[in-house]
């Protein structure tokens, strides 16, 4: 075992612990499901099945959406060009139209990207804006919208809360649409990750700083923990790998991931993405109480995981994470 | 010239729609503006009023919401007034004060309060880190300017705004003194680091695990207004044209603060007035309809760059 795996092991193993001994001391509550449902889903393209495919895909979880206001939350950087950096504007709209198709009342979608003060701009030059007035789908920008003070249910990052926007408060069915990466400083960005989103920038600042200095890991479950997504579609259609989020490569995975449980879909992406869910410190620690990481416990309604997967690249910090 | 005088009076128009708008979407007893809803946010009042001041539509008086919602340390909420300080909506708020006229009594402490507010890498410990242990994104931690929010590190937009608007209160007389020329280079010489190797700025990380970020539109033509003085260096120079190269932006923000940045830059010969009068077309045809705009600061920054009124740019720091 190298001393990279090792001390990842030991920071892993101790936070888990951590959250065990919350756990037992009723600081913490269980909120895991007894099972949780993943579909690993084919789609070798962004072209003209993808709507049928997400309807297809969401029928497999006979989700009750009946009037319920959903959330769409992409995963939106900035755009540029040749790289896949964000959530493809295509499986965001065709996930609205879907999500309308199958009974929800209204279909919003939002996000405050981290770094880039002009949310219109990036909207707008990923296309994004195009492809939702086209379906007619709102957009809200989660970094300049009402907020209301959040008092946490956990202190990973020592906060006793967190402004949050209205908007997600307010919706009934929050998913989280992220992008498969890899990213430089948290080792893989999927749908918890994803949720540093809903963060106001007006609140935190571009980028929302004060969570960093808090970890970025222990910020990923305190958000989590107050804000959980109810669904989350990844699109791993094209991936990036490397040194994501922005200057990574594509990857081409040909995969949309739906899950009932962000746990449980990021283990799976993690192990899609041929590296071990079991080595990057948050996802370990939210196994113990957010979500299911236990195989055991992940019903898969599509197809397995692959036996044998040629492990994205990383950066040579985060090799300790290779299967 | 008749092409000309038609798109001068497209801006005129679109500018009246939206302070119309803002008129509209001022919150009710008076209580300043919001980015979107009813919650008072420093930020959209701030730049409601300098648009409002421009076209005369309100006076010094005016500036009471915003004086109202001034913390005891001086500082302001970016939202609401619980949030705590936020740097940012702090020096648009005392750079508003100082531009609408207001008496200096009412943002002294503030002044004082921005000249205080220090960033993490001042600690000594803090900078070490960076400079030894943490070299994942390179910059010089010993440059310092302003956080977003009080206990982090410095970005480009806080610290402009911040240079901005202690530049123009000491151009006013209203400060003066050894710890705020200090802070002032300091600021300074940290947007000068932090510039992207080809020119312009992002939000502050030129550069991470040795690959160069790109630079952002907003926050380059922030750099931009608070380096005025130093258009001579070349990184300065080198970002005007970057930013220039823009302007067919397609969105209201940023397009606004290029024109505001670009304004200040109109004499230094370089084609700049050509680009500025087609950002402004532009812009003009971004906002047919102010209500579908829904942050009410890109209102008042587009109304703000829309005017024409000359020597009248709330954000120059020379002149």
């Amino acid at each position: 075992m190298s001393r990279r795996v090792f001390e990842a092991a030991a920071v892993a193993g101790t936070g888990a612990l951590a959250v065990r001994q919350m756990l037992s001391t009723g600081y913490l509550q269980d909120r895991r499901k007894a099972n949780s449902r993943v579909a690993i889903i084919h789609q070798a393209s962004y072209g003209d099945r993808l709507d049928k495919t997400l309807v297809d895909g969401l029928r497999l979880f006979n989700l009750d959406l009946r009037g319920k206001a959903v959330l769409l939350k992409p995963n939106l950087v900035e755009s540029i060009p040749g790289s896949e950096v964000n959530t493809n504007p295509r499986l965001v709209g065709a996930a609205a139209t879907a999500f309308l198709t199958l009974g929800a009342k209204t279909v919003l979608v939002g996000e405050g990207p981290g770094h880039q003060r002009d949310t219109m701009l990036v909207l707008a030059e990923t296309g994004l804006e195009t492809e939702l007035r086209e379906r007619l789908i709102r957009f809200v920008d989660l970094n300049r919208d009402e907020v209301v003070k959040v008092p946490l249910k956990t202190r990973f990052t020592g906060l006793e809360f967190l402004w949050l926007p209205r908007t997600v408060l307010a919706s009934e069915f929050v998913v989280s649409m992220p992008k498969v990466k890899t990213h430089h400083w948290a080792g893989v960005t999927l749908s918890m990750k994803n949720l540093f989103g809903v963060v106001p920038g007006v609140a935190y600042g571009w980028p929302k700083n004060p969570l960093h200095w808090r970890g970025i890991d222990r910020s990923i479950l305190d958000i989590n923990a107050a804000v959980p997504a109810h669904f989350v579609i990844a699109d791993g259609i094209i991936g990036m790998e490397g040194n994501g989020p922005l200057h990574g490569s594509p990857r081409n995975l040909g995969r949309i991931v739906m899950a009932d449980d962000p746990v449980a879909a990021d283990f799976s992406c993690t192990l899609l993405m041929g590296l071990n869910p079991r080595r990057v410190n948050y996802l370990t620690q939210a196994a113990e109480f957010l979500g299911n990481g236990a195989p055991e416990r992940i019903v898969h309604l599509g197809e397995s995981l692959p036996r044998t997967v040629a492990p994205f690249a990383v950066l040579p910090e985060f090799a300790h994470l290779r299967l | 010239m008749m092409r000309s005088f038609a798109n001068i009076e497209i801006q005129r128009l679109a500018r009246c729609r939206l302070l119309e708008e803002l008129v509209r979407r001022r919150l009710p007893s008076g209580d300043g503006w919001s980015h979107r809803g009813t919650q008072f946010g420093a930020e959209p009042t701030a730049l409601a009023l300098l648009a409002l001041h421009s076209g005369a539509i309100v006076t010094q008086e005016g500036a009471s919401p915003l004086i109202a919602r001034q913390g005891a340390d001086g500082l302001w909420s970016a939202v609401g007034d619980e949030m705590g300080a936020n740097i940012w909506a702090s020096a648009l708020a005392v750079n508003t004060l100082s531009s609408l006229g207001a008496e200096r009594a009412t943002y002294a402490d503030s002044i004082e309060a921005l000249i205080r507010s220090c960033p993490r890498e001042a600690a000594w410990l803090v900078s070490l880190k960076f400079r030894f242990l943490d070299r994942r994104v390179r910059f010089d931690p010993t440059k310092y300017g302003w956080p977003w929010v009080p206990e982090t590190v410095s970005w480009v937009a806080p610290t402009a705004m911040a240079l901005i608007a202690l530049e123009r209160a000491k151009k006013r007389g209203l400060v003066r003194g050894s710890e705020l020329q200090r802070r002032l280079r300091l600021g300074t010489e940290m947007l000068l680091d932090r510039a992207c190797p080809g020119g312009g700025w992002n939000a502050g990380n030129a550069v991470v695990y040795g690959v160069p970020l790109r630079p952002h539109v907003d926050t380059t033509a922030l750099a931009l207004l608070a380096l005025r003085p130093l258009y001579d260096l070349p990184i300065v120079r080198n970002s005007l044209r970057w930013l220039l190269r823009n302007v067919e932006c397609p969105s209201a923000f940023s397009l606004a603060w290029m024109i505001l940045a670009a304004d200040v830059y109109k004499d230094v010969g370089i084609n700049v007035s050509p680009a500025i009068n087609s950002a402004r077309d532009r812009l003009a045809s971004l906002l047919e309809d102010p209500r579908s705009i829904g942050d009410t600061s890109t209102i008042g920054l587009a109304a703000l760059a829309l005017g024409s009124e000359p020597k009248n740019n709330p954000f120059e720091v020379e002149g």
